[in-house]
C-alpha cells in the first residue's frame, strides 16, 4: 500500500540539459492537490520542458520528479491515465468533427463512460460538434484541447501555454473554460506567458527564469513581498515637473511623451509630489495611482524587459 | 498490443481518408486511370488486326481469291478500294499508310505459270506506303509471309524449314495480363510508402504525435493501426484495378492466396521503408520528397510498365537489386504463369527485406519526445 501523498506534483532538483544548454537549472516545487498552479516565464525559460518531464514525455538529466506519488521516469504506464494534457500549439486530426475527435481520445483511455456532451458543453462547443478540426478557429481549437484533456476525469490536468496566440476575446472564452474547471477542483498545473491570466486563475504562481525559479507564492503574496510600493503615473507634465521629481529622491521614467513614471512608497508621497509641482509652478492634467500588478513584479524579478523573444531553444 | 485503440485508430484513418478526396483520387483513381491508358494502348497491339487497303485491278475470280487468302490470314481487316480511282491520290487523301495494289493481268500470268509451266510468268504487287507511319512495316511483313507460303505452295515442292510452336505459358497471355501486376505491385507500394510518410512526418510536424504520447496508447499499437490501414488502402485499390481489369480488358489471371501474401509483404517493405525515411528528413515536405525520389525510379526501372528485356543490360542488373522488381515477378509468378516455386522464391527474397526495413523502421520511429 503507498500511502496518499499530500502533494500532486513534488520536483526535487530538476535539471535538464540539452547538449551545452541548460533548459531546465535545479529547480525544486511542489504542487497542492486541488490548486491551480501556473508556471510563470518569457519564450525559452523553460516551462514547456519542466512540464513535459512531470507528464513523462521527457526524461530528466538529473533530479528527482513525482506525480501522485509516482516516479516520472519508471511509472509511465500508471501515470498516463491518471493525468489529461494540452500540449502546447495543441493540433488534432484534420478532418475529423469535434465529437469524433473526444470520442477517439476517450477509447484510447478505454473510458466507457465519458460524459462526451458534458465536455462539449464545458468547452462550449455545442454549435460545433459537426465541424472538422481544420475548420476550427484558434480558440476554439484550443477549447477542444481541453475537452480532450478531460476524458479521462484526470486527477492532474496540464495546459501548456492554453491561450498563446489568440486574439483577446478567444483567450477570454478559453478563461471561462479554465474558471469552470477550477470550480470543479481539479488540480492545474498551467504554464503562460501573461500574467493577466496567471493572476487570474492560479493559487499558487512560480516564476521561472533562464531555467531557474527566481520566485513563487499567491500572486497577492508576490505582489505583496516584491512590490511593496505604489505606481503613480503624472499625465500630461512638462518638463520642470520631471526635475522637480527627481530633485525629491524619486526616479521619475519617462512612460511616454508627457507621461512619467513613478514608485513611491507610502500614498504621503503623492501628496508631497503633487504640492511640490504645484508651488513650482508646472502643470500636471491629471494622475493616476494604483498598486503594481504582477506584470511589474515580473520584470522586477527578471530585471529584462518582458516582450515576445525567440521560441524556446529545446529540440522538439 | 489493444484492439480497442487500433479499431480507434482504424475509424479515424479510413474516415480522413473518406473525406480526403485528393487522397481518394490518388488511391484508387490514378491506377484505375494507368490501367485504362495503357491497356488500351497495347489492347490494339495485342490483337494484332491491321487495316489494310486492297485495290484489285484485275477483278478476277483469282484476283479474289488472293484477297481472300489475305483475309483468312486473320491479321488483315480488308477494305476494297474501287479499281476506277487513284490509289496513291487515295491514299494521301484518307491518310493511309498502306494500300496494296493487285495489278490487272494477274489471272492470265497465273494460268501462264500454272497451266504452261512458264517461269517468266510472274506479277508485281505494288504496295502504295507511308514510311513514317510505325505499322507499316509490320504490314508489309505479313504480306510478304502470306506471298512466300503461296510462292513456295506454287513450286510444287514441301516447305523444307517448318516450324511448331511451344509458349512457355500454359495459356496465351497478352500484355495487360502482364501489366495488371505491375500496377498492383506499383499502387501499393506508393499508397504504403507516402501513407506511412505522411502519417509520421505530418502528425509529427502538427504536434499530434505529442498529445498522443501523453496517452496510453503504444508505439506498436500505433504503428500496427498505421499497417492495418496501408493494407486495407492496399487491398481496396487492389480491387477497383482488378475490377476494371476484367470488366473493361477481361483479363485472364490467377487470383490466390499469393497476391494477398506479397501485397501484406509489401506494405510492411514500403511502409517500413516510409517510417525510415520520416527519421531521416525532419521535416514533413523533405521526407515527402525523398519517398518520391525513391518511388518514382523504382516503378520505371523495376519492370512495372515494361518488360525488363526492353532496358539496357545494366539497368536490367541494376533492377535486380529493387525491391519492386521481386514483388512484379514474384506477382506475375503467381498471377500469370502461376508459378509456384518462382513466387516462392520471389515472396522469400521480399519477406527477407520487409523484415529488415520494417524492424529498421520501428526501431527508428521516435515516440516519446526525447532524451
Amino acid at each position: 500500500m503507498t500511502t496518499e501523498p499530500e502533494h500532486a506534483i513534488d520536483v526535487e532538483k530538476l535539471t535538464k540539459r540539452y547538449g551545452d544548454l541548460l533548459a531546465v537549472n535545479d529547480i525544486t516545487f511542489n504542487v497542492r492537490k486541488g490548486e491551480v498552479f501556473a508556471f510563470l516565464g518569457a519564450n525559452g525559460a523553460g516551462k514547456t520542458t519542466t512540464v513535459e518531464i512531470i507528464e513523462t514525455i521527457r526524461t530528466p538529466t538529473s533530479g528527482k520528479v513525482s506525480l501522485l506519488g509516482m516516479d516520472v521516469t519508471k511509472k509511465k504506464r500508471d501515470i498516463v491515465p491518471r493525468i489529461g494534457v494540452l500540449p502546447q500549439e495543441f493540433s488534432s486530426f484534420d478532418r475529423i468533427t469535434v465529437r469524433e475527435t473526444i470520442q477517439y481520445y476517450s477509447r484510447l483511455f478505454g473510458c466507457r463512460n465519458t460524459d462526451i456532451d458534458g465536455l462539449i458543453e464545458l468547452a462550449d462547443l455545442k454549435e460545433k460538434s459537426k465541424e472538422q478540426f481544420k475548420n476550427l478557429s484558434g480558440g476554439l481549437k484550443q477549447r477542444l484541447g481541453i475537452a480532450i484533456a478531460l476524458v479521462n476525469d484526470p486527477e492532474v490536468v496540464f495546459l501548456d501555454e492554453p491561450t498563446t496566440g489568440l486574439d483577446p476575446r478567444a483567450r477570454r472564452e478559453v478563461w471561462e473554460v479554465l474558471l469552470g474547471l477550477k470550480k470543479k477542483g481539479k488540480t492545474v498545473f498551467l504554464t503562460t506567458h501573461y500574467m493577466e491570466e496567471a493572476e487570474l486563475l492560479a493559487d499558487t504562481v512560480a516564476i521561472i527564469s533562464k531555467g531557474k525559479i527566481i520566485a513563487m507564492g499567491s500572486p497577492e503574496e508576490l505582489i505583496e513581498s516584491n512590490a511593496n510600493y505604489l505606481a503613480l503615473t503624472l499625465k500630461s507634465v512638462d518638463e520642470k515637473a520631471c526635475e522637480i521629481v527627481q530633485k525629491m529622491g524619486f526616479e521619475p521614467v519617462h512612460d511616454n511623451h508627457t507621461n512619467i513614471k513613478v514608485r513611491v512608497e507610502h500614498a504621503d508621497d503623492v501628496k508631497k509630489i503633487l504640492n511640490a509641482i504645484k508651488e513650482a509652478g508646472a502643470s500636471v492634467l491629471s494622475l493616476d495611482v494604483r498598486k503594481p500588478n504582477l506584470e511589474e513584479v515580473f520584470l522586477k524579478l527578471t530585471g529584462d524587459a518582458f516582450r515576445e523573444g525567440p521560441s524556446e531553444g529545446v529540440p522538439e | 498490443m489493444s484492439p480497442r485503440v487500433i479499431g480507434a485508430n482504424l475509424v479515424v484513418s479510413i474516415k480522413s481518408f473518406y473525406r480526403e478526396k485528393s487522397a481518394m483520387f490518388f488511391t484508387i483513381a490514378f491506377p484505375i486511370i494507368l490501367i485504362l491508358v495503357f491497356g488500351t494502348i497495347f489492347m490494339n497491339q495485342d490483337n494484332g488486326s491491321f487495316d489494310l487497303y486492297v485495290q484489285d485491278l484485275d477483278q478476277t475470280n483469282s484476283s479474289a481469291q488472293l484477297v481472300k487468302t489475305l483475309q483468312l490470314n486473320g491479321r488483315f481487316k480488308i477494305t476494297k478500294v474501287d479499281p476506277a480511282i487513284n490509289a496513291t491520290q487515295y491514299a494521301k487523301d484518307n491518310k493511309l499508310n498502306l494500300v496494296l495494289v493487285i495489278p490487272g493481268g494477274y489471272e492470265r500470268s497465273l494460268v501462264q505459270r500454272m497451266a504452261f509451266r512458264d517461269p517468266n510468268a510472274s506479277v508485281a504487287v505494288t504496295y502504295i506506303y507511308d514510311s513514317s507511319s510505325s505499322s507499316t512495316s509490320t504490314k508489309m511483313q505479313i504480306l510478304q509471309s502470306v506471298f512466300g507460303v503461296v510462292n513456295q505452295g506454287m513450286s510444287g515442292q514441301p516447305p523444307f524449314i517448318r516450324s511448331a510452336e511451344t509458349s512457355i505459358l500454359t495459356k496465351k497471355y497478352r500484355f495487360i495480363e502482364f501489366f495488371v501486376p505491375g500496377i498492383i505491385a506499383m499502387s501499393v507500394m506508393t499508397s504504403s510508402l507516402s501513407g506511412a510518410v505522411n502519417v509520421n512526418a505530418e502528425l509529427r510536424q502538427k504536434g499530434v504525435i505529442r498529445k498522443l504520447s501523453t496517452t496510453p496508447i503504444t508505439r506498436t499499437d500505433w504503428i500496427l493501426s498505421n499497417i492495418l490501414y496501408q493494407f486495407i488502402l492496399a487491398v481496396i485499390s487492389t480491387i477497383a484495378i482488378l475490377l476494371v481489369s476484367y470488366a473493361v480488358f477481361h483479363v485472364s489471371l490467377q487470383i490466390n492466396a499469393w497476391l494477398l501474401w506479397f501485397i501484406v509483404l509489401e506494405v510492411f517493405a514500403f511502409a517500413g521503408l516510409g517510417m525510415i525515411l520520416t527519421r531521416v528528413a525532419k521535416e514533413a515536405e523533405s521526407a515527402a520528397a525523398a519517398a518520391n525520389a525513391i518511388m518514382f525510379p523504382m516503378m520505371f526501372l523495376s519492370g512495372s510498365f515494361f518488360p525488363l528485356e526492353m532496358m539496357p543490360g545494366f539497368l536490367q542488373t541494376f533492377a535486380r537489386i529493387l525491391p519492386l522488381y521481386y514483388v512484379n515477378e514474384g506477382l506475375r509468378a503467381s498471377m500469370v504463369v502461376v508459378d509456384n516455386i518462382t513466387a516462392l522464391r520471389y515472396s522469400a527474397i521480399i519477406g527477407v527485406f520487409a523484415t529488415v526495413v520494417f524492424v529498421l523502421g520501428i526501431l527508428t520511429t521516435k515516440w516519446e519526445e526525447g532524451k
